[in-house]
């Protein structure tokens, strides 16, 4: 492991070194307990927050933004295409273990299969991330966080450039990738000791033991899913409790889906952008045809495609995890509470009640 | 134009961005559907896209109107290229406006297509239903123009009246063709028609004809009701799923895999698809 | 807020209110998302919500005012359209007298709008005639609980659902017109709490009822008034709430025996057990919330008063969890109110024949104010036409919304003027259009269903010198002689706060300190009011309504068996212009004008089966007036006995009742036979 110490006044001076060469994002408070990761600047770097709740919209959409543009064309005789392709320097202060997670899946969807995306290739490529790993039982652990059950966290164990835990009296540095450690040079950084270490470990036994919800029933709930042993009743219960917002997917590190769209740019009649936006499959919209045949047409449906999606052995294989972070988002945005663990939960209750064990 | 963007130092070709095609001329086939001929502008682009397998599609993007999954009716042994297109929506519609000359947007091809050479040596039944005869389109000619390469060739199709008929002139050459048995049905005839009327299993039933289940592969597309029924009459004759192929449609936006939209179960049928075979449209985990 | 390139805002679709985030980048809006504090959603927002950066960056949005001039509409300067519409308002002023003229306001403008255009009605015109949303809104439940009341507002804050211990949904679908209540809902249901459903039509939010009463069509009152018959026979009416702050308890009591439960039950087309159950789960519950529409579902008078009259039975107001929630599907119709944009009354529900308050509003706005109420706008211009001349709409579209007016209406007056943010079928009738900020460009202010005004975020500036809504309204009266002087938004909400006693201290600093703040806000009062009447319960404050039995509405005749409901709610949304320019809304609403491309009206799946009609089928509805072929859509939620026609159908509409059907009169229903082609 390769990991230095830093002080912990010398946080934003960390941040001041990313400044140099990237733009820095990195969370902040906005009203009440809302937090936000927002571009640093000179007014308001002294306020960046090391402890605070994990900001809710999720910086998946660094990466995949909310509303992209893929391309402009004109119209006319002779149309002409042209993408403006972003790329970027950012890099992310105090990306979470789970937000860390999730970009990993998102690399394999985008980057991997026969295509590369290049529009996440470009932001992603481009994007150097600070993990920060969650310690503090009051700002940073949610009740609803349950990274533990889904092997994510609290402290990433990967695919990061830096990775920064509060030990109490200083802040180590762990270094992820070449890029990170290539900032060990910089004269804030010292040596760690192996009293660093230990305490690292302890730290983390012991935040472990502070996540609320325990435990979430996965296992048996992937193979009941795979083997397609969920009762249509089971997903009507919890279709009954959906309001098709979408939010479960938009706030969700690890869903990918979008729709695309042409629209005119401004007032030229002549020119158009194509952009893409983020879509979720809980909309009734998203599977039907122009013909008319719509083949998830009922809420149940689309509640039963989400949690195959997250769950379907299938998948868990290819990316030897679930596809689920454990971040809680779902938990808080879901109006009806059928966030993951709810619905986990609803599954084993009726599979209990069925006796498919 | 730039087709590619560079990023650092290789560079990746962007699979969103539509390449410049110019249609040629446009032939009215049945009601709502036409066939629009075309090339691209870059004659390397047209070199390659050639390449295409059968049961292959395109994304076609009409210029201010949107973008949507085009099935490739002609097979790679045939000169022109081209789509058969049914209006059914705003974009399809757009499409329907254009004039030969006009251009528009092309990329493709996509998904993985009929995989014509491991039938080499086989018995082929094209069974289709309707519009489902445009994408089968490609793998009969195909199958024609490599004619030695097969065993026994024959086809089975249907419409619910003659004005539904599709691509009527071939329906005509092939009915002629020898070393294919072309078998035509109508669900309602009309005054002219002289040809048998009944769904397309009844053809199965038809004096003359026969349907070895051994080393033969069966090609379904049509309307689901058509389909549910035809693969209840090919099963009940014996024939095997894996043994069955069909290819299927879902709404698409990328055709590339990265929206989701088009997900069966743990298939994406833009690139694991669209062609499967009945045992793997069982496994997907989730009904079609 | 040490965030730079997020605002907190609120929402500006539906009545909720709720708090989400606009996160900009180069100029534009590219993101929103919940904020996870406010008090009304706590996190949580709908499918519109997650939109709003996709509609506030649409490009179909008018940039420049346009003038007719020789049959088409051309592109003029700002200074130009002001002069041109002042003068146009002068002239008809001149010639046919300030009633000729009309003004509309949406309920999805501002406060700050809103009480501009009415104060430019009033003491620059000098008329009454000022409306919000022609004819889809009903005035109904503003009259009923300022008489039982004395406050027409809800009584209680929508996070306070979680404290209640039983809640009644009156016909409302919550989770198609404000989801985030609706979750509100369930999630109570889920914490334990009883849910009581009352309607015509089933719902998400209804499949979770403990209670689902799925009555006939106009039957709500007969079912409320047995409910209070009943816990007045059992003896569980809160007799000291009744006792010290209620009047006309005498007469309710005599009137409500007259609800027999046998009687009222076999007209609503439900058992008496359930009717009685629902009534004792009511009556029982340490503290009860009612839920009810006022927009786009609105109930009758009585139906309101009914309503009322259940919760001052059982002491269900000022205290935690209870309470009586109108409830405001649009953002501002609530705030549309507040503002007076009410032929009736001035702001802060003053009625405008109150001397004494005329004089003193009057001397805030240095003119002498009109004493007449207006005049009904949506009948003036449906029938009998002539009255009215000139027209000034405020983003509302009276064409777009299934309301009584017609096209020829419009095209035969003297001067329509409208500020819209996109083109609509309005447009083609208007001789100025004039374009309007998007959300997320100006600072205004809003008030939500649950009083809570709030301020917006201007995330971004405003494309192309586009100018705010309230400030073309000033600009206009400078031009006709007023001595108007708001250099700001605020500014005019300082005015407002002078005008309407409950809005005192409702400035922008106020209100940009937490989340808004939920009226009264006053002096004394400066953080609002989450609860009306909690700190004091008024002596005698409240009136029952003694209401005379109602004769059950006539049943449907052999030859016409089914009862013909006019609906709105579920189908409103696709027709909202904003919803039309973001694609996945669009997608999403749209989807059933998809599947039905014709239209559709609805038949209750047991009633269809029984007719041999399948979905989708053609099928030809007749009337005693005429008859309409559409295709028929056939869901469970259609209570049997009923068909359910959208209110887009309008020619279906105007074949079936030849243009002589009161939309709610519970005494002519129109009955239909459907027939199948």
């Amino acid at each position: 492991m390769r990991a230095r110490i830093i002080d912990r006044q010398d946080v934003p001076l960390l941040i001041d070194l990313l400044r140099r060469d990237h733009e820095v994002i990195a969370p902040f408070y906005g009203r009440g307990r809302d937090t936000a990761f927002d571009v640093v600047t000179d007014e308001n770097r002294d306020q960046v927050q090391l402890h605070l709740p994990n900001p809710y919209y999720p910086p998946k959409r660094y990466v995949l933004p909310h509303m992209q543009r893929l391309m402009r064309y004109t119209l006319g005789a002779q149309p002409a295409v042209t993408s403006d392709g972003e790329a970027r320097k950012r890099a992310i202060f105090g990306i979470r273990s789970c937000d860390v997670a999730g970009l990993f899946m998102l690399d394999r969807h985008f980057l991997g299969g026969e295509h590369v995306d290049v529009y996440y290739k470009n932001l992603r490529a481009s994007l150097f991330l600070v993990n920060v790993v969650c310690t503090d039982r009051e700002q940073d652990i949610d009740e609803d966080c349950f990274c533990v059950c889904a092997d994510s966290g609290p402290a990433a164990r990967e695919n990061f450039d830096l990775q920064l835990m509060d030990l109490g009296e200083a802040i180590m540095v762990v270094a992820g990738s070449a890029a990170g450690e290539a900032l060990f040079g910089e004269a804030i950084f010292r040596k760690a000791t192996q009293e660093h270490v230990e305490r690292r470990r302890a730290i983390l036994a012991e935040v472990r033991k502070g996540f609320k919800k325990a435990t979430s029933w996965y296992g048996a709930t992937m193979r009941l899913i795979s083997q397609g042993e969920v009762s249509d009743e089971a997903w009507e219960e919890v279709g009954r409790r959906c309001l098709e917002c979408g939010g479960c997917s938009y706030v969700c590190p690890t869903c990918n889906c979008f729709t695309v769209t042409d629209r005119k740019v401004g007032e030229k009649e002549q020119e158009v952008e194509r952009v893409r936006l983020w879509d979720s499959c809980a909309l009734s919209g998203f599977t039907r045809m122009a013909g008319g045949h719509n083949p998830r047409k009922a809420v149940h449906d689309r509640r039963n495609r989400r949690f195959f999606r997250k769950l379907a052995h299938y998948y868990v294989q290819r990316q030897l995890s679930v596809i689920c972070v454990g971040c809680g988002r779902c938990v808080n945005v879901c109006h009806g509470d059928i966030g993951m663990p709810n619905v986990v939960e609803i599954l084993r209750r009726r599979s209990l009640e069925q006796g498919t064990r | 134009m730039s087709s590619a963007l560079v990023s650092g130092k290789a560079q990746i070709e962007n699979v969103y961005l539509p390449k410049s095609a110019i249609l040629d001329r446009v032939v009215d086939e049945i009601d709502e559907v036409k066939t629009f001929f075309w090339h691209f502008e870059n004659a390397v682009d047209q070199e390659t896209f050639r390449r295409f397998k059968p049961g292959q599609f395109a994304q076609v993007s009409i210029y201010g109107a949107g973008e949507f999954p085009a099935s490739l009716p002609p097979s790679p042994t045939e000169k022109e290229t081209f789509f058969t297109v049914r209006r059914v929506g705003s974009v399809t519609a757009a499409m329907h406006a254009l004039k030969p000359g006009q251009r528009f947007g092309v990329r493709g091809p996509y998904g993985n297509g009929f995989p014509m050479e491991d039938y080499h040596g086989k018995n082929l039944i094209f069974v289709a239903g309707g519009i489902g005869l445009i994408p089968l389109r490609s793998c009969i000619v195909y199958a024609l123009d490599n004619r030695e390469r097969y065993g026994k060739v024959q086809a089975f199709y249907g419409s619910r009246t003659p004005k539904d008929l599709m691509y009527v002139d071939l329906l005509k050459e092939w009915e002629r063709a020898s070393g294919f048995a072309c078998h035509l049905t109508v669900d309602r005839g009309d005054e002219t028609w002289k040809g048998n009327t009944g769904v397309v299993g009844s053809l199965f039933k038809k004096p003359g004809v026969t349907m070895e289940l051994d080393n033969t592969i069966v090609f379904i597309c049509g309307p689901p009701v058509m389909f549910r029924f035809v693969l209840k009459d090919l099963k009940n004759m014996g024939f095997e799923d894996r043994n069955m192929v069909s290819t299927l449609e879902r709404y698409m936006k990328c055709g590339v895999g990265k929206c989701g939209h088009c997900c069966i179960g743990v298939a994406y049928v833009c690139s694991d698809g669209p062609v499967f075979t009945l045992e793997q449209i069982r496994k997907l985990g989730e009904e079609i | 807020m040490p965030l730079s390139a997020h605002k907190l805002t609120t929402c500006t679709f539906c009545g909720v209110g709720c708090g989400i985030y606009l996160e900009s980048a180069g100029g534009a809006i590219t993101g929103a998302y919940p904020s996870m504090s406010h008090p009304a959603n706590q996190g949580r927002i709908c499918v519109r919500g997650w939109h709003v950066h996709e509609v506030a960056s649409s490009p179909d949005r008018l940039r420049k005012p346009l003038i007719r001039r020789n049959g088409a509409l051309e592109p003029a300067s700002w200074k130009d359209a002001y002069d041109f519409v002042a003068e146009r308002l002068t002239a008809v002023k001149g010639k046919h007298g300030p009633e000729a003229i009309g003004f509309v306001t949406s309920p999805r403008c501002s406060n700050e709008e809103a009480y501009l255009l009415q104060r430019l009605a009033r003491s620059v015109i000098g008329t009454n005639n000022v409306v919000h949303g022609l004819g889809l809104y009903r005035q109904t439940s503003i009259h009923v609980l300022r008489d039982m009341l004395g406050i027409p507002a809800a009584t209680s804050s929508i996070s306070e659902l979680a404290k209640s211990d039983v809640i009644v949904v009156d016909g409302i679908d919550l989770g198609k017109q404000l989801p985030t209540i609706g979750g509100w809902v369930i999630r109570a249901k889920l914490a334990g709490a009883k849910l009581i459903a009352t309607g015509n039509r089933g719902h998400r939010v209804a499949e979770h009822a403990d209670h689902f009463l799925q009555i006939r069509p106009n039957t709500d009152v007969l079912l409320y008034g047995a409910m209070a018959k009943v816990v007045v026979d059992r003896g569980l009416m809160n007799v000291p709430f009744v006792q010290a702050h209620c009047r006309d308890y005498e007469k309710f009591l005599l009137a409500i025996q007259d609800f027999d439960v046998l009687w009222a039950a076999a007209e609503c087309g439900v058992s008496p057990e359930a009717i009685e159950e629902a009534a004792l789960t009511y009556a029982r519950a340490k503290s009860a919330m009612i839920l009810y529409s006022t927009g786009v579902e609105a109930r009758g008078a009585e139906a309101v008063q009914a309503i009322v009259n259940l919760a001052l039975l059982t002491g269900n107001v000022g205290k935690a969890g209870a309470g009586i929630m109108p409830l405001a599907e649009h953002n501002n119709l609530q705030g549309g109110c507040d503002m007076g944009m009410l032929p009736d009354f001035f702001p802060g529900y003053v009625p405008v024949e109150n001397d004494a308050e005329r004089r003193r509003l009057g001397a805030l706005w240095h003119a002498e104010l009109p004493a007449k109420p207006g005049v009904d706008l949506g009948a003036a211009l449906g029938v009998n036409g002539g009255a009215i001349r000139a027209l000034w709409l405020d983003q509302h579209d009276p064409l777009r919304r299934g309301a009584e007016v017609d096209a020829e209406m419009l095209a035969k007056l003297d001067f329509l003027v409208t500020q819209q943010m996109f083109t609509t079928e309005v447009s083609q009738y208007a001789h100025v259009m004039l374009p309007v900020v998007a959300f997320g460009e100006e600072q205004v202010t809003y008030t939500s269903t649950e009083r809570r005004i709030q301020l917006t975020a201007r995330a971004v500036e405003p494309a192309g010198g586009v100018v705010p809504a309230w400030l073309q309204i000033v600009r206009v009266a400078q031009r006709m002689g007023a001595a108007w002087e708001y250099e700001s938004s605020a500014e005019v909400m300082a005015e407002i706060g002078q005008a309407v006693p409950a809005y005192a201290a409702a400035s922008y600093e106020n209100l940009s300190r937490e989340y808004g703040r939920q009226w009264p806000c006053t002096i004394d009062r400066p953080l609002g009011a989450q609860i009306l009447f909690e700190s004091a319960l008024p002596a005698k404050g409240f009136r029952f309504a003694a209401i005379e039995r109602p004769a059950a509405p006539p049943r449907p005749p052999a030859e016409y068996p089914f009862v013909v409901v006019l609906g709105r709610s579920l189908y409103y949304w696709h027709r909202d212009v904003l919803v039309q320019h973001s694609e996945t809304l669009k997608r999403e609403y749209g989807m059933l004008l998809l599947d039905y491309p014709e239209g559709f009206v609805e038949i209750n799946t047991e009633d269809a089966a029984r007719m041999k009609i399948r979905d989708g089928a053609r099928i030809r509805l007749v009337t005693a007036h005429g008859s309409g072929e559409t295709l028929a859509r056939l869901t469970g939620e259609v209570k049997s006995g009923s068909v359910f026609i959208p209110f887009f159908l309008q020619e279906m509409t105007r074949a079936l009742t030849s243009g002589n059907h009161v939309e709610g009169d519970g005494q002519h229903p129109l009955f239909v036979r459907v027939e199948t082609v």
